[in-house]
């Protein structure tokens, strides 16, 4: 695949990118290479995954990290109940030999997320998500895995990769990742986008919400994600979270009572919705567009929020 | 197509630079880099720059370092051309600068050598007034002593030296410094602004959080050496139709570290003090027998209730009136040698929080040697940034005698408190 037809696929599928974005993600395609995306929560990254398997029309196999996941969750496990069952059922039978082995054949086996992309026919996309909040231990198995594309089971002894998955893991950088881990993988950091791609991102997400809302909605967030005060950053999820609430409420126009009114969408802390508090300018700043109005005697127009505001 | 062997020339010495400022650069990436090379072609920059940060770069610290030698390395011909003129600008202003420091430094006693007379030319005004005042001073005297002079001008032009170096790796590093995105976390912890503590405390918060579930997992695994535990056994065997499948254990008990915390409360040092002691805190690693003293020139024992709200540490080492002070280490370290009954046994851990700066440097080394052989064990938490260590002898002194952590910003800090919650 080359870089203009990973483009047109990322198009297809509606995926917001720009130049550095598309060639990140071909570079990773093209060597193979596991692709570890780190940024702030709520920027994207898992979507990556999901735009990735949309674009390359395979399947997503998604693994959810967290604390304490280990290769039984993840890998394989053998179905216990059964193979008890089995030897209950077989107890009189002569080929004592024959009877283990066939407990640790495919017969019992559970296949978890890793042992599942790497068994499938057609290639996946794997998404093994939030790698940071898994443990240093899990990490490190991992990395057979991802170097070689294959894994050990000690009862049947190494399985190959019978197609390529790509490989997605993403970090919200809650603790440092080993560098060996990092060492096998492509890499690619997400920002919090800029009001022109968020704009965008809210436009194709949402088609059907008022462009003058998702001017407005785009700037206040913008405006909040901007300042040092406000703690945890409101993400684009967020966003679009907000501007559905907004639409949902039927609101055409952003004004500080329905910002006061809605914020919990957008800030999720006590202390972050009283530092908006203070930055809604009581008399100026009505619309949450981030500009000026206090003169309040004269119309003019705003690029950022797209309207015309009268203050006569 | 291109040909490979023209980018690999480049490639090689690339990422022998790229090595260098500390990224991962195998052959492995070598390979990978000509590959896609050759495949993207070179003429779009960004896209190049996009490619080979991919493959090269593998954190966002590294992301930053790689963009700084890109664009060193593959420069525009606009770049090429300002630089040039730049350059050739800044040779004339050199030229300058050293004629102008010959005239004046037209000793009869001490001849500077090369570098002196380009750290002359850079020296303040202040300090050139003060060595012509030295000089003048000097060959006035009747009986003078050459060779004290010369210890003097040399201390002066070897210091102005260590700036304007220490300045340059300053500025080599200010970029990832003031990146908004690299956050608090990356940032050195004394030049925090106040506005901005509120939010790092929210990240020691958080960071502690981490490394207390990381602890609390890592007893739960290690509990498998500890007895087993027939009932929860049993109890699981009945899942499994009676069979032993899965053994249960005991837990082992945690036991909390007797820490003896010296906190240096110098101006300087206060910020960096107060996070420290907010981490130890949040770790919820310190026993009810841990203590914590503060010193500059005085040493003062902390109350622990006080200690416990630490929005008010400030206010309260104000009060204690030791802030502010002068810092004199080997005083605050021979009292607690001293302590009847003893601060110190092998039992405790003492962590020292200081930057080094003492008068009485070699007091200083001798009481540590004997908290050495006191404490179980003797950790210094330094917030000046390792690379400066190298300009100053204090650390390089008392880095000898215990292990030295620096942790200079709250990552490193974090890292820090890990592991000596994990000792």
């Amino acid at each position: 695949m080359e870089i203009e037809e990973l483009k047109q696929k990322l198009d297809e599928a509606r995926y917001i990118y720009d130049d550095t974005l598309a060639t990140v993600l071909y570079v990773a395609l093209r060597l193979n290479r596991p692709l570890l995306i780190e940024g702030a929560a709520g920027v994207g990254k898992t979507e990556i995954a999901k735009v990735m398997a949309e674009a390359l029309g395979r399947e997503l196999v998604r693994m959810q990290c967290y604390e304490g996941l280990d290769e039984s969750k993840s890998l394989y496990e053998w179905n216990y109940q059964k193979q008890l069952l089995s030897i209950q059922v077989n107890m009189g039978r002569r080929d004592g030999d024959e009877l283990t082995k066939s407990l640790f054949s495919d017969e019992y086996l559970l296949e978890r997320p890793l042992l599942r992309s790497i068994r499938a026919e057609k290639p996946v996309v794997l998404l093994i998500d939030e790698i940071d909040k898994s443990d240093e231990e899990f990490e490190a198995f991992l990395l057979e895995l991802l170097s070689d594309m294959q894994v050990s089971i000690p009862e049947i002894g190494t399985i190959r990769a019978a197609s390529l998955p790509f490989v997605v893991l993403t970090s919200n950088r809650a603790r440092p990742l080993s560098d060996a881990l990092r060492r096998r993988c492509a890499y690619l950091y997400i920002e919090y986008p800029d009001p022109e791609k968020e704009l965008a991102i809210l436009r194709a997400r949402l088609p059907e919400v008022d462009a003058q809302l998702a001017v407005q909605v785009v700037s206040a967030v913008q405006k909040l994600r901007g300042s040092e005060a406000i703690l945890k950053k409101p993400s684009v999820a967020e966003t679009l979270d907000w501007a559905q609430a907004l639409m949902a409420l039927g609101v055409r126009e952003l004004t500080p009572e329905l910002m006061r009114s809605t914020v919990g969408f957008v800030l999720k802390n006590s202390e972050d919705i009283e530092t908006m508090e203070a930055l809604i300018a009581p008399e100026g700043d009505a619309c949450g567009c981030g500009h000026d109005h206090a003169d309040g005697t004269h119309g003019h127009d705003h690029a950022a929020c797209g309207h015309h505001h009268s203050h006569a | 197509m291109l040909d490979a062997a023209v980018y690999l020339d480049k490639l090689a010495l690339f990422g022998r630079i790229l090595r260098q400022e500390g990224l991962f650069v195998s052959p492995t990436e070598t390979e990978d880099a000509v590959s896609i090379l050759l495949e993207l072609g070179l003429d779009d920059r960004e896209t190049v720059k996009a490619a080979l940060r991919t493959v090269y770069a593998k954190s966002r610290e590294q992301q930053l370092r790689f963009d700084r030698v890109f664009d060193s390395f593959f420069l525009s011909e606009d770049v090429i051309r300002a630089l040039d003129k730049k350059h050739s600008e800044q040779e004339l202003e050199r030229a300058k600068a050293r004629q102008q420091a010959e005239q004046e430094l037209a000793d009869p006693v001490y001849s500077y050598d090369d570098a002196q007379r380009e750290a002359f030319a850079l020296l303040s005004e202040e300090e050139k007034e003060r060595l012509r005042k030295l000089r003048d001073k000097y060959l006035g005297e009747n009986s003078p002593n050459q060779k004290l002079y010369a210890g003097m001008v040399h201390s002066i032009i070897s210091r102005s030296i260590m700036e304007q170096q220490m300045l340059m790796e300053d500025a080599a590093v200010g970029r990832a410094a003031v990146d908004p995105e690299m956050g608090l976390l990356f940032r050195d912890i004394t030049l925090f602004e106040d506005r901005e503590i509120p939010k790092a405390v929210v990240y020691i918060q958080d960071i502690a959080r981490r490394i207390n579930g990381e602890l609390t997992r890592r007893r739960k695994k290690s509990g498998r050496s500890a007895a087993l535990d027939f009932r929860a056994t049993i109890r699981r065997g009945l899942e499994t139709g009676g069979s032993f499948y899965r053994l249960a254990y005991r837990k082992k008990r945690a036991k909390r570290k007797q820490l003896v915390v010296l906190c240096d409360v110098s101006g300087s040092m206060i910020q960096f003090s107060e996070f420290v002691l907010r981490f130890i805190q949040a770790l919820n690693q310190a026993s009810g027998a841990s203590r914590v003293f503060l010193f500059s020139e005085e040493l003062y024992e902390a109350d622990a209730f006080h200690l416990q709200n630490m929005d008010l540490f400030r206010d309260y080492v104000r009060r204690s009136g030791v802030y502010g002070r002068g810092t004199d280490l080997g005083g605050a370290l021979k009292r607690i040698n001293d302590m009847r009954p003893p601060a110190l046994s092998p039992a405790t851990m003492l962590l020292i929080i200081s930057d080094t700066k003492t008068v009485n440097l070699a007091h200083a080394a001798q009481e540590l040697l004997r908290a050495r052989g006191r404490a179980g064990k003797v950790f210094w938490l330094n917030p000046i940034p390792e690379r400066k260590w190298k300009y100053i002898g204090s650390v390089q002194t008392l880095a000898e005698l215990c292990t030295m952590i620096s942790c200079s910003t709250l990552q490193e800090l974090g890292a820090a408190c890990r592991r000596l919650a994990l000792m």
